[in-house]
């Protein structure tokens, strides 16, 4: 956990006061400094004007109509306060959703589904990431935009290991992280980085999201 | 001696005058006579078009190519009863219900098959068939009559004979005086029939175009079939957009619901996991309250989740209505805020789905009550009047309520309302400002 996971400032916009409440018990718990917890996406584009985190945990079912007021309430805040980490937060995966979101780039997106933060820690981690800048793709996000991707005569070209380092690098893990994922060392997956890099025609990159970015954007065209 | 006609009698004499004195000089009349001479003109283009078309396709039979030429002859013939129905609109303000649309399935044979099977496009050719000996007999009949009271009309200006005498005028009137001695004479009576036959006219053409109209109602507009698909169709879609609406309210309550309850309960199932997994290197005793407070939480919220879950289970299908209506409703009052009477007799069962929507009412209505009308106290009632199941719910509330189908105000009301008429049932609502308000449903116990 990097330094700042004890000390992020987030903002929470979830209508169920069930995961609301537990949202704001855990945050606080791991020492995450929580600014506001609203019930709707007009009291996050508030709490996130008055006062903007370092990120926003955004659901994207809200009143009044419960289709996706939390989705443009996000994509409205991107282009105000693009500073601010944006990590959505859904029961569901919608591939259009995940392709409007990152549209304007992945740096501090997140896309999760709800039951993620079930597991506790990888949730914190990837709350961190996105308030620092980077990403965090659920799987299920990843496999969705792989297969909505038109590209897949070239997917096919990929070993099942690349695959799965380039699922968990779209996710918007670290070499390391993607290591300790697959219980290989570091530079096997350097190594295969390397080889989806070649394979796929993209510009080799170190930074996270841009590796995250490259991918996405590959997998978009 | 004088002739008393009695009042009575006078006023209908001189309101039969001024009726046929006024006719002539109506717009009405006009558009007849003109609404005549334009569908007569369509008629005879129909005629060529649609005859080369159809002497054209039986020729080329042989070579398949011809039912593709029949099958483009019911398309032009389908937009020539679209121009007819225009033009029947335009001058008599017909207004002919559109027949159903063309709608073939993708691809040419899709194609092919509608337009051959196209009832609405044989229609429209059996029409100009059929306009064929109406407008032969439309001239003969009255635009004859026009002509030459026209012509008649204006004889002292053209010095002309007056009149061609063609159609039913030349047997009754014989043929047509020419000058001579007893010019003026002669003059004066053409003059004079002219003027008679100027006010018949618009009557004999009304005559026809009455035939027309009721031709035109006969073959161009939606035949009876067709409308009573359409309705079905409508009450169809209608009940298909209640079910989605019910499959949605159910992934609304579960999402909402219980899902959002087991995604805070494995998130705190979680946190207590890590929680103990701590404990195990090094116990700083203060977390075992922590963890304590999370089991508990999570154990709330098992709890919570398993009841809601048992409502929803309920309200997608009551497990009472098993047992029949009378159990149902019983619990459902019970289960009421509102303290709520129940009498049911029912000397047998209604079929199943009547029951299930009878259920569905009453507990919407019962909602609604506990909701909206700040009532004391309320009745259900459920009785069997012959085939008809009727539902009565009453409350002292203080009334106002309406079927509204407008935005997020769109109360439940209408959709009871449409579920309801999908069975051919009826809803009527009866509630002044101040209440009470009744709200009584008929539907067919026999479904």
């Amino acid at each position: 956990m990097t330094a700042l996971g004890t000390s992020a400032r987030v903002v929470i916009a979830e209508d169920s006061a069930v995961l609301r409440d537990g949202l704001v018990q855990l945050l606080t718990d791991r020492g995450f400094a929580v600014l506001a917890a609203e019930r709707d996406a007009v009291g996050l584009e508030r709490a996130v004007t008055a006062d903007p985190p370092d990120v926003a945990v955004v659901d994207i079912r809200m009143p009044p109509t419960f289709t996706d007021e939390g989705l443009q309430a996000a994509l409205r805040l991107r282009r105000s306060h693009p500073e601010v980490g944006i990590l959505v937060f859904s029961q569901y995966v919608e591939t259009r959703y995940a392709a409007e979101l990152l549209a304007g780039g992945a740096a501090g997106i997140g896309y999760l589904l709800k039951d993620r933060v079930a597991d506790v820690s990888d949730f914190v981690e990837a709350l961190v990431r996105v308030a620092s800048g980077g990403t965090a793709l659920d799987p299920e996000v990843v496999t969705q935009l792989m297969g909505a991707s038109r590209r897949t005569d070239t997917l096919g070209a990929l070993s099942g290991r690349e695959r799965e380092v380039l699922t968990l690098m779209a996710e918007g893990r670290t070499n390391s992280a993607i290591a300790a994922a697959l219980t290989v060392s570091e530079g096997a997956v350097e190594k295969h980085v390397a080889s989806i890099f070649a394979k796929l025609d993209l510009p080799a990159t170190s930074t996270d999201h841009r590796r995250v970015l490259a991918v996405l954007r590959y997998l978009e065209g | 001696m004088l002739i008393r006609i009695p009042q009575e009698q006078a006023r209908q004499l001189r309101r039969a005058l001024e009726l046929v004195g006024r006719e002539p000089f109506r717009r009405r009349s006009w558009a007849e006579l003109g609404f005549f001479l334009a569908s007569s003109a369509l008629t005879l283009a129909a005629l060529v078009v649609l005859g080369a078309f159809g002497l054209a396709g039986v020729g080329l039979t042989v070579v398949l190519v011809g039912v593709l030429v029949l099958a483009g002859g019911l398309r032009v013939g389908r937009g020539l009863g679209r121009w007819q129905r225009a033009l029947a609109r335009q001058a008599l303000g017909e207004d002919l219900a559109e027949p159903e649309p063309f709608s073939p399935r993708p691809g040419f044979f899709g194609w092919l098959r509608a337009s051959l099977g196209d009832r609405a496009a044989w229609r429209a050719v059996i029409y100009f068939v059929a306009k064929v000996p109406l407008t032969i007999f439309g001239i003969w009949f009255a635009l004859s009559v026009w002509v030459e009271a026209l012509l008649a009309l204006a004889s002292p200006l053209t010095g002309g004979p007056g009149g061609t005498r063609f159609g039913v005028l030349g047997r009754t009137l014989g043929p047509g005086h020419s000058g001579g001695p007893g010019w003026l004479v002669n003059h004066g009576r053409v003059f004079a029939v002219g003027a008679v036959l100027f006010f018949v006219a618009p009557w004999t053409m009304r005559a026809v175009v009455a035939l027309d109209r009721g031709l035109m109602r006969l073959l161009l507009g939606p035949d009876a079939a067709t409308s009573r698909v359409r309705t079905l169709e409508e009450s169809r879609s209608k009940t298909l957009d209640a079910a989605t609406e019910t499959l949605r309210r159910i992934e609304r309550n579960l999402h909402d619901g219980t899902q959002a309850q087991l995604v805070a309960l494995a998130m705190r199932l979680g946190q207590a996991k890590e929680k103990l997994d701590q404990l195990d290197d090094s116990a700083p005793p203060g977390d075992l309250s922590a963890l304590r407070r999370l089991v508990d939480d999570a154990h709330r919220g098992a709890k919570e989740a398993i009841t809601d879950l048992r409502d929803l289970a309920r309200g997608i299908h009551p497990p009472a209505l098993d047992t029949g209506l009378e159990n149902a409703l019983a619990t459902l009052a019970a289960r009421s805020p509102v303290p709520t009477a129940v009498t049911v007799s029912l000397p047998s069962r209604p079929t199943r789905s009547i029951e299930a929507i009878g259920y569905f009412c009453a507990a919407e209505l019962l909602a609604n009550v506990a909701q909206h009308a700040h009532a004391s106290r309320a009745s259900l009632s459920c009785a069997q009047h012959g085939p008809w199941l009727r539902i009565v719910v009453r409350d002292d509330g203080r009334g106002g309520a309406t079927v509204c189908r407008l935005g997020s105000s769109s109360s439940g009301l209408a959709g009871l309302a449409d579920r309801v008429a999908a069975v051919d049932g009826h809803l009527s609502i009866g509630s002044p400002p101040g209440g009470p308000t009744v709200v009584t449903i008929d539907l067919p116990a026999r479904g």
